[in-house]
């Protein structure tokens, strides 16, 4: 394996010393430059008590490229897919080599608290979110009591 | 003399082996024509009817088509398009004297101090002001236009420059022929 970039060692450094409320982030043993990702569900969002896991990797031109992120965990959300897939601009043409995985982790905390029908991934949960908000936003509850890990108290 | 069976064995075979070969020959025709139009609507960027004709062809396409092959268009897509600037421009512009530099002052794309080299080479982008190491800068802006920081359009400001020029050698012809 190539050398790791001088960049993603002190991004890494910089995440475990001054971690990001409600996210971890921690770099994989054989691979550093793939991480283990945890988000926490934001307050009064349906996500809330959860937490999610998801998987982000370092592709060999990062930070050219955007990291690669997707959700592991099943999740509810209009922007979110099957797959785990995020419809996130900053993952795509808005990516800018300024930008770093901790700001890539909090705008999709963000995300979790302020879905967007309007630009769906999901087209069949961004329809009943736009149809039914309630029950949409019921729906996404009872998938993060099912499927996310209980937050620690 | 050939039997009834044997006449109809080798003629449904042949026929199969027609069908066969038409049926790829449409699969393939069928494929480069899905192609063209994936591309051709994403390409798309005027207003108007045919701009959200388009997007709904898009969008009914991309639920049809496996994503492998979507992801591959794209690429092809990604690689037809030159997105970024001409290699002369990060080369164009200004570099800042060490001197101007503080000790704390540090490139946004590598994170290294610009102090920590000796000979630091680093450019500053016009109307923004920001500065990068010109090696970085120039990997970025041979994909993208922007500014990594405020995303300000580089090239924008280029233009006005260019047309100016153009104007001047314009005229200088004219004179030629005049």
């Amino acid at each position: 394996m190539a050398s790791l970039p001088k960049r993603i060692i002190k991004e890494t450094e910089k995440l475990v010393s001054d971690p990001v409320p409600g996210i971890t982030a921690e770099p994989h043993d054989d691979n550093l430059r793939y991480f283990q990702v945890t988000i926490e569900g934001p307050e009064q969002s349906p996500y809330e008590d959860g937490v999610f896991e998801l998987e982000l990797y370092l592709p060999d031109d990062y930070p050219m490229e955007a990291p690669k992120v997707r959700f592991l965990t099943r999740i509810y959300h209009p922007n979110i897919d099957r797959l785990g897939r995020i419809c996130l601009d900053v993952l795509k043409t808005n990516w800018s080599p300024a930008l770093q995985i901790r700001t890539v982790l909090l705008s999709i905390q963000a995300l979790l608290a302020s879905p967007n029908p309007n630009d769906p991934l999901a087209n069949d949960v961004a329809e009943d979110w736009i149809k039914n908000e309630e029950g949409a936003k019921a729906k996404a509850r009872e998938w993060t009591r099912s499927f996310a890990k209980k937050k620690p108290e | 003399m050939s039997t009834y069976e044997e006449e109809h064995g080798i003629q449904q075979n042949s026929t199969q082996e027609m069908r066969e070969t038409s049926r790829e020959e449409q699969r393939r025709q069928i494929r480069s024509q899905l192609q063209g139009l994936f591309q051709g609507s994403a390409n798309t960027s005027g207003g108007g009817n045919g701009y959200s004709d388009s997007t709904l062809l898009l969008q009914l396409l991309s639920q049809l088509l496996p994503e492998s092959l979507q992801e591959e268009w794209l690429q092809e897509m990604d690689k037809g398009k030159n997105t970024g600037c001409p290699d002369s421009f990060a080369a164009s512009l200004p570099r800042i004297n060490r001197k101007k530099l503080n000790s704390t002052d540090n490139c946004s794309i590598c994170y290294t101090n610009y102090l920590e080299d000796e000979y630091p080479l680093v450019v500053e982008l016009p109307h923004c002001n920001h500065r990068f190491d010109l090696e970085c800068l120039s990997v970025w802006l041979s994909r993208s236009t922007t500014c990594p920081l405020c995303r300000d359009d580089v090239m924008g400001h280029r233009i006005i420059n260019d047309i100016d020029t153009n104007e001047a050698e314009l005229e200088e012809d004219w004179g030629m022929y005049g």
